[in-house]
Order: structure tokens, then C-alpha cells, then sequence
């Protein structure tokens, strides 16, 4: 492939610096969360540099090949990441009673957060070869296979926030293409009938959650008692911080999970405010980077791509603080390119790989 | 690029442009959202939080429910709860942990044996969960450690409850026991939910009925001061105890089967057979499960488990024996309904059977002579059902086996239940790759060879003898209910089939078994009481092939290879109320040595009736 100068030229700087800053203070505030953890002998916040090093050729690689390639190739790539999915379903890894990890050459991967990227792709093909007959019932039929058959592989395992997850992305891309109004009804329709159904697939302990949500009451020691600690971390940072190392929730593990879903309130316990302000900033910053990014692509696919990877990171973000502040049940979503895990992390590069893709290709025409 | 995918005519950015413009407005508000709700937590309630977080003393204290009472079927409790008074130590209010522990051991000596193991979790678990060092200290101790609180930060004292197994021994293989939850069993299915402190069942009912007996805990958010004691508590949720369960069981008569069994290994068994219901289990020798209560020391749990009679094995669903001829009923049953024999058929007995090149010996070795079925059962001649196996085979056997309920698991809600072996043609060729030997058929017809079966479905199936041909699913739960006396579940008698044997042809075997103790020459004699109302059928069987010429005198032979002893019995005759199974393991002559203990039981039992009637 001959290597257009261009490309080059357009490289995406600003998007590359936003996402190593985050990565950045995340690794800092899994040294301070974690400075007296091990966790098999490693470090976790040496652990998370490798998962972003890693991350980072895989994003390398992400935007080299022409993201016209992976569209033409969705279908193998959405099929394969099934497949992984199955293997989890057969083999796959038991931990704290779900079954969410493989197992690929001693690293422990978690297929799931790969299909949020995949399941982006995917649709973003299917809308583009799509777009002109317009959309009908056949379509929804279609897309609810798309989304049903990782959905409830998902569920299954059990992990019903990121089944729930892919739901929201299929949806936000479904409002973004502009499907008609009887075709919207219909698919929340689906989903509602889809919904009571993953009540009798998930775990006790999952049912629990989503009644304990609703009603904090019901386990002031379970759950419950996690959100009030994490808004006790948080709230206790004040404007300034309690400065790093000097979080007493986080010292004292109060928190729970505090190097994956709670890693933010360790963040607002020992910055504050303030920094707390800096960091949404910059979360802030990537989103509507990622939607000019959107509304700059040359092409129908690419918008649609690069629409939903931004999406992606922008419900992760939502969902995860949101949780973390109490105002949505806690269920497994990482904070993207903050969270300790080398699955989402490299997931995510991925998908920022896919951006810079999109971005760096606005200008190139078509032959 | 080929672009045929790619459609570029109908992408309108201008038409998205607008789209983008609403989403953008929706993340904004997003965030803003976020920002405003942070800053009510960082900076409106800054001061109040941090006030709370600096002084977080805020503890989940766990309040464990009272776990389910297990109740006789008279309603005798036979499963209590008591309170165990526990020390904790929290290792943050302590800071040193070991010059505490020092304090308080110079203070009272509370002895090696009650030291929790969990000592070892000072440094790996969470600094302000308190760790359990001491269970079950009595009053005195208790008196002591309060008065000297102050001398010791972080020390603090909760009332736990503990089980408390009324009848100790007796009822324990039926009742199991109880302890901490380990890692193995955290990470299993079954037990999903639990916790890493609970309580569970580890044997018996405690294990079976783990999840109804185990409650729901409670817990406390509770304000602590800087020592660990108690402040304030800021709310909380009560915990809802166990389901009672009451079983079948009847303590009365249990306890009489554990005296009738003295010293000896092997168990009795009691079912009702017109029901189906345990009446009594024992199994000898048996353990103390009050043992387990408290955290049973490393030396007693090595001599329970190593011990070579293996005290903590149910003999009666687990144990896997011979039958022996107890097992020629099932044979003659066979025989009649297949039209082989009628009850008149009559096979001349010498002493000896010649099978191939095998001789096969009858235990009378001066043979019965002319017997008919009655005679055969009556008096128990090998040589007569070694005819009788020849003629069915070993497949029709086991099919009729396999009617009585023999070969699979009779279905008690106890773990580790064994379904025993009824062999077939096919079985031996999977199993050892070579065909069946016709003496092998031999063996089988009086109970030996590789048959195995467990006591509770030998008694299963005589109970079905007993009651003219209803197989029954044994029952040893009767019911399980709230606290209050609401009925959570129920377990009526439920017939799992009627046995293939005509009515007629059951009374002819049921007459026999009456002969058996009540008639002349019959080898199950010692039964023979006044009402003259007992059946039953006596076994001996054999461990080892025994060389054909040796006396085997009991007293000669190593314990380890001596017969088994087996009698089975059904009393009254008309009406059968209750069923017993006897096995002395390496007992010898099940005649002289299970029969005896057989005996006390019958007496027990109608002894028990009468009072319970007149009161």
C-alpha cells in the first residue's frame, strides 16, 4: 500500500494527546490507589502502562489500514468476535461466579468489551449498505439479530451492564442514522419484550442489584453501602483534594473496587474539585472532538463509525460516574482510558485508532 | 479502493450537521449534569462528607440470622441454637496487634485449642473488619475482658449463635454439621450468594437443606469510636432466621436403635413402609458434630478422618455391601412372575452345586434335600436359588433388580448418597472388556459376586415386599416451615412404582419371610416373639471368597475379611408399620448377629406404640 503524504499531514495530534492525557492520570491514580497493592507480584499501575503501550500499537495499527477495509470485512470481524464470545460461553474463565474472561496465551481477555467496538462497525456497515432503500421492518428484524445474538451470549455470562451497554450504542446509532418513527417504536418495543426476558436470565445477585438501585434501602450493606462510601470519598475531596497518597477512604479501602468501577472516586478524594474539573474537561474535550470529527468525515460510513466509537466513550464515561456519584445502579462499566483492565483499555485505543482513521482520511478521495 | 460498498451519493453532511448540533447541546447537558452533581458532593456537602470520611468509623456490622431448628416428627427439637460469646480484634483500633493479643492472654488463659486459625488474616484483610481470635469463651473469661476494655483497643465481644446438636452422636449422620464457608466451596455454583464469613452446612441435613435452614443475615451501619466499640447505629436491616424442618424421624426410636447397635460398625435403618418415611438411621460408629461447632482442633479432625472404620461415613446410603441372601427375594420374585416356578416347584439340595467346573456350596453342608420355595427361603438353601439363577439369567435379574429400586439412587435428601451395582452382560464386557461367566449368575443368586447394593434401598425394596408392591421414594423430610408456622414446602409419600409382581406372588413371599422367624429351622428364629408378628430374612455376606474347605469360624478369621451380617424385617405381619435393616459390618452370621439387634429395635418400637397410646 503506498503511504499517502497526506495522511501524515492530517495526523490527529489533538485527539492522540487527549486520550495519553487521561491514560496518563489514570496510571497516576492507580499508583496512588494501589502503591501498597500487588497483585501477583506486579504493580497494577506498571500492569496499566503495558495495557496502554500495548493500546498503543494496537491504535497504531487501527488507523494505518483504511477504514474502508474494516467496513468491507465487518461481517468476518462481527463474526469472529461471536465467536469469541462462544468460546467464552464453553471455556471461558470463572470469576466472582461470571464468565467473562478467555484465556489467550496466559493474558486473560474479556471478548465483551471487544464487541462494543465491533458491534459499531458492524452497524455502521449495515446502515451504509442500507441507506438508500430506506429503513422497514425487514431492517429491524436484521438489527435486532445484530444486537440479539452478543446480547445474549452477554447476558448469559452473566454481565448485564455491558449487554445493556451494547443496547444503548445500537440505539444512539439507530437516532443518529434517523430511522422513521413507526421503525423507532418498534425497536423499543423489541427491546422492551427483550428486557423482562434478561430478567430470567441473569443471576440472583444480579436481580438484586437492579431492585437495590431502585430501592437503596433494601441493602444498606451490600451495595448500597458501596455508593454511600464512594460519595463519602468523593464529597470528602472538597475544592482542593486530599493530595495523592492522602485519600483516607482509598487508604483505608473503604472503597470498593477502587482500581476498575470505583477509580474515580480515588481520583475526586485526593484532587477535588478541581481536579475532578480538569478531567471532565478533557472527557469533555474528546466527546465533541469525536463528534467534529463526525461531522468532518468524507463519507457515510466513516460519520457513522467514527460516530459511534464516540458513543462509545461517551456513555462509558456517563454510566461509570454517573454510578460512582450515585445516580445510576452499579453495574460493570469502566471509565474509558481511566479504569484499571487490559481489555477495555486496548478496546478503547482501538476505537480511538478508528477516529484518527477517520480523521486523517477526511480529505482523500475516493478513486 | 473498490468503493462498492461505499455509497457515497445520498451522504449529506449538511442534513447531519444539524443532527450533530443536538448532540452536542445533549452532551453538554450531559455534563454539565455530572460537573453540577460533583460539585454538590465536592463543594456544597464538601465539609460534611469529609467530617464523615475523617472520622469514618462507619462499619457494616454483619448480624447473622439464627439458622432453622431441625425438629423429630413428634416436633422434639433435635437441633438448637446457643449463643457462643466470640472476641474480635479490630487491627486498626488495636494498631499493634500482637502486644494486644499478649495483654490479653496474660489476663486470662484461654487456651490453645480456641485460638481461631484466622489469626493469619491480621495482615492480609481489610484493617477495620474486626477478625474473630477466640470462639466460645465462657463467663468468666467474658467478665474478665469486659472489665479490662480499656487496656485493650480494638478488642471487642459478640454474641454469636452456634449450633447445638441435641443428641450428639446419635442423630449425627442424619443432622451433619456445620462450619465456615471455605474458598473451594465459595467458588462453586451452588453457592453463589454466600459470603466468605458464612455459616453452612457441611454434612447431612445442615447440607442438604443449606438454603432453606440458612436465613437471610442482617446487618448494621453502625458508628464506631476509635477503639471499635459501638456508638450509634445509623441503620440497618433485621435479619430473618432459618426455615424449621421437621423430619421423619423419630428421636425415641432412633435413640433405641443406637443402644440395640452397642459397639459394633454398621447401621440400622427403619422405614415406614406404608409411606416410605425414615423412621431411625444410625450408622456406628458415629462422631459428636458438637465438635464441629466451636472449630474442631487439628488432631481430632486427623483421628476422624483417618480413622480405618470411618465414623464420618453414612453406612446406610453410603455404604455399599453384598447383599447376601436377603437378596434371594428379589430372585424367587423373578422366578414366579416369569412362570419359572410356582410356589410348589421343588429342587433337590445336597449340599453342593456344579456349575462348569465350579462347585458351589450350600451353607448346610449336608444339604436341605427336597425343598419347595417356602422351604428354601424358610430355611435360606443356596443350592435351590442357584437354580433359580440359572434359569433367569443374569440380565432378567437385573432387570428385576432394577424393578425393586437396586442399581440406582434411591432418591434420601441426604449428600453423598451411593447407587450401589446390579451388573449386567453388557456392564462386564464395558467394564473389564470379557464376557460373562455363567458361575459368575450363580454367585449373583445368593446375593454375592459383584452385586452392591446400600441398606436404604435393600430396605426399600422389602419394604415394598412388605406392603404388597409399592416401591416408595425414601422420605426423611417431612415438612419445612417459617418461623411463624408457615408451610414452605411439604413431602407426602410418593410411590415411585408399583413393583411387577403379581399379589399373589408377593403373599407367597411375604408368608415365606413370616417363616423364616417363626417357623421351625428358620434362620431368622431370634426374632420369634409372643405375638408371633415378625417377618424377615436373614444374610451373611461375604467380604472375601472363602477357600471351599475352610471352617469359617468367626473368631479365626481377621476382622477385616469376616462376613457382613444382614437381616431385614418387616413386622407386623398383617399390617406392617415398620421395616427394619440391619447390618454388622464383619458382624459374622447375620442370624445370630444382626437379628439379635434387629430384635431390641421390634421390642423397642411396640414397647414406644403402647406408652405413646396409653399417654
Amino acid at each position: 500500500m503506498k503511504i499517502d503524504r497526506r495522511l501524515l499531514t492530517h495526523f490527529d495530534w489533538i485527539l492522540l494527546g487527549l486520550v495519553l492525557s487521561i491514560s496518563g492520570i489514570g496510571i497516576l491514580n492507580l499508583y496512588s490507589s494501589g502503591y501498597n497493592l500487588c497483585s501477583g507480584g506486579d504493580l497494577l499501575y506498571v500492569k496499566q502502562m503495558s495495557w496502554v503501550l500495548l493500546g498503543l500499537i494496537i491504535m497504531v495499527i487501527a488507523f494505518s489500514v483504511d477504514y474502508h477495509i474494516l467496513i468491507r470485512h465487518a461481517y468476518l470481524i462481527y463474526a469472529f468476535s461471536v465467536l469469541l464470545l462462544l468460546l467464552v460461553f464453553f471455556y471461558g474463565n470463572l470469576t466472582h461466579g461470571s464468565q467473562r474472561w478467555l484465556i489467550i496465551w496466559g493474558f486473560s481477555f474479556q471478548p465483551s468489551e471487544l464487541m462494543k467496538l465491533v458491534i459499531v462497525i458492524v452497524l455502521a456497515r449495515y446502515f451504509n449498505d442500507n441507506m438508500e432503500k430506506g429503513y422497514r421492518f425487514g431492517n429491524l428484524l436484521a438489527l435486532l439479530t445484530i444486537l440479539g445474538i452478543p446480547f445474549l451470549l452477554i447476558v448469559r455470562q452473566p454481565d448485564l451492564g455491558t449487554a445493556m451497554f451494547l443496547v444503548i450504542l445500537v440505539f444512539c446509532m439507530v437516532v443518529f442514522v434517523g430511522i422513521g418513527r413507526k421503525f423507532l417504536v418498534c425497536f423499543i418495543s423489541g427491546s422492551m419484550i427483550l428486557t423482562p426476558l434478561c430478567w430470567f436470565l441473569i443471576k440472583d445477585y444480579q436481580r438484586e442489584r437492579i431492585l437495590t438501585f431502585l430501592n437503596p434501602e433494601r441493602d444498606p450493606l451490600g451495595t448500597g453501602y458501596h455508593i454511600i462510601q464512594s460519595i463519602i470519598a468523593i464529597g470528602s475531596g472538597g475544592i482542593w483534594g486530599k493530595g495523592i497518597l492522602k485519600g483516607t477512604q482509598t487508604q483505608l479501602r473503604f472503597l470498593p473496587e477502587q482500581q476498575t468501577d470505583f477509580a474515580f472516586s480515588v481520583f475526586a478524594e485526593e484532587w477535588g474539585f478541581l481536579g475532578v474539573s480538569v478531567l471532565m474537561f478533557i472527557f469533555f474535550a474528546l466527546i465533541l472532538w469525536g463528534l467534529k470529527i463526525v461531522q468532518n468525515s468524507r463519507d457515510y460510513p466513516g460519520a457513522l463509525m467514527a460516530f459511534g466509537v464516540t458513543m462509545f466513550v461517551f456513555w462509558g464515561i456517563l454510566i461509570n460516574i454517573g454510578m460512582v456519584i450515585g445516580v445510576v445502579p452499579v453495574v460493570g462499566i469502566p471509565l474509558p482510558f481511566f479504569s484499571y483492565g487490559g481489555s477495555s483499555m486496548i478496546v478503547l485505543m482501538a476505537g480511538a485508532g478508528l477516529l484518527m482513521n477517520v480523521s486523517m482520511r477526511r480529505f482523500i478521495l475516493q478513486p | 479502493m473498490s468503493g462498492k460498498q461505499d455509497r457515497l451519493t445520498g451522504y449529506d453532511p449538511v442534513r447531519f450537521r444539524r443532527k450533530i448540533q443536538v448532540i452536542i447541546w445533549l452532551v453538554s447537558l450531559a455534563f454539565f449534569f455530572l460537573i453540577a452533581r460533583l460539585w454538590y458532593l465536592q463543594v456544597v456537602r464538601g465539609d460534611d462528607l469529609r467530617k464523615r470520611s475523617e472520622n469514618n468509623r462507619v462499619r457494616i456490622q454483619e448480624i447473622k440470622p439464627l439458622r432453622g431448628l431441625i425438629m423429630d416428627t413428634h416436633g422434639n427439637i433435635l437441633v438448637d441454637n446457643q449463643s457462643s460469646f466470640d472476641i474480635f480484634i479490630i487491627p486498626e483500633a488495636a494498631k499493634d496487634t500482637e502486644v494486644v493479643m499478649n495483654k490479653l492472654t496474660n489476663l486470662c488463659d484461654l487456651g490453645e485449642d480456641a485460638i481461631s486459625r484466622e489469626k493469619t488474616s491480621f495482615k492480609s484483610g481489610r484493617p477495620f473488619v474486626p477478625v474473630r481470635i477466640y470462639k466460645n469463651i465462657d463467663r468468666d473469661k467474658l467478665a474478665v475482658v469486659e472489665t479490662n476494655s480499656l487496656d485493650l483497643p480494638g478488642v471487642v465481644v459478640d454474641v454469636v449463635p452456634v449450633r447445638e446438636y441435641i443428641y450428639g452422636e446419635v442423630m449425627a449422620h442424619i443432622l451433619g454439621y456445620v462450619g465456615n464457608i471455605s474458598s473451594s466451596e465459595l467458588g462453586r455454583d451452588v453457592y453463589s450468594g454466600y459470603r466468605s464469613n458464612d455459616i453452612v452446612g457441611k454434612y447431612g441435613i445442615e447440607k442438604y437443606l443449606d438454603r432453606y435452614l440458612k436465613g437471610k443475615s442482617g446487618g448494621e451501619q453502625v458508628e464506631v469510636d476509635v477503639a471499635g466499640r459501638r456508638l450509634n447505629v445509623l441503620g440497618g436491616l433485621k435479619p430473618v432466621s432459618g426455615y424449621n424442618v421437621t423430619l421423619n424421624i423419630d428421636a425415641a426410636l432412633q435413640k433405641i436403635c443406637q443402644d440395640a447397635f452397642q459397639e459394633k460398625a454398621g447401621t440400622a435403618t427403619v422405614m415406614d413402609p406404608r409411606t416410605g418415611s425414615v423412621m431411625a438411621m444410625v450408622s456406628r460408629p458415629s462422631f459428636d458434630p458438637n465438635l464441629f461447632n466451636r472449630g474442631i482442633s487439628g488432631g481430632k479432625w486427623k483421628k476422624l478422618t483417618t480413622d480405618p472404620l470411618c465414623p464420618l461415613q453414612n453406612r446406610a446410603v453410603s455404604g455399599q455391601y453384598p447383599p447376601g441372601s436377603t437378596y434371594k427375594m428379589i430372585v424367587a420374585a423373578a422366578a414366579l412372575e416369569e412362570g419359572l416356578i410356582t410356589e410348589n416347584t421343588e429342587i433337590f439340595c445336597n449340599g453342593t452345586y456344579q456349575m462348569g467346573d465350579r462347585t458351589f456350596r450350600c451353607w448346610k453342608k449336608r444339604g436341605h434335600g427336597m425343598a419347595n420355595l417356602h422351604r428354601a427361603i424358610v430355611e435360606s438353601c443356596d443350592v435351590y436359588f442357584y437354580h433359580l439363577g440359572e434359569m433367569l439369567g443374569v440380565d432378567k435379574l437385573a432387570e428385576y433388580a432394577g424393578k425393586f429400586g437396586f442399581g440406582y439412587k434411591a432418591g434420601i435428601s441426604l449428600p453423598g448418597e451411593k447407587k450401589g451395582l446390579i451388573p449386567t452382560k453388557e456392564w462386564k464386557l464395558r467394564r473389564y472388556g470379557k464376557p460373562w461367566q455363567k458361575g459368575e449368575t450363580t454367585s449373583l443368586s445368593i446375593g454375592q459376586g459383584f452385586t452392591l447394593v446400600t441398606p436404604l434401598q435393600l430396605l426399600r425394596a422389602y419394604c415394598a415386599i412388605a406392603n404388597g408392591g409399592v416401591l416408595y421414594k425414601p422420605r426423611l423430610i417431612k415438612r419445612i416451615e417459617t418461623t411463624d408456622g408457615q408451610i414452605v414446602e411439604e413431602f407426602p409419600p410418593e410411590k415411585e412404582r408399583i413393583v411387577p409382581v403379581s399379589k399373589k406372588n408377593i403373599d407367597i413371599l411375604r408368608h415365606a419371610l413370616w417363616g423364616v422367624v417363626n417357623e421351625p429351622h428358620g434362620t431368622g428364629w431370634a426374632l420369634k416373639r409372643k405375638e408371633r408378628d415378625v417377618c424377615g430374612k436373614t444374610g451373611t455376606a461375604q467380604v472375601i471368597s472363602m477357600s471351599e474347605d475352610t471352617d469359617d469360624d468367626v473368631d479365626d478369621v481377621q476382622y477385616k475379611f469376616r462376613d457382613h451380617a444382614l437381616f431385614v424385617c418387616f413386622a407386623p405381619y398383617k399390617d406392617p408399620a415398620i421395616a427394619i435393616m440391619v447390618i454388622v459390618e464383619h458382624g459374622g452370621h447375620g442370624g445370630s448377629v444382626a437379628a439379635p439387634i434387629a430384635r431390641r429395635i421390634v421390642d423397642g418400637y411396640f414397647n414406644l406404640e403402647r406408652k405413646r397410646e396409653k399417654m
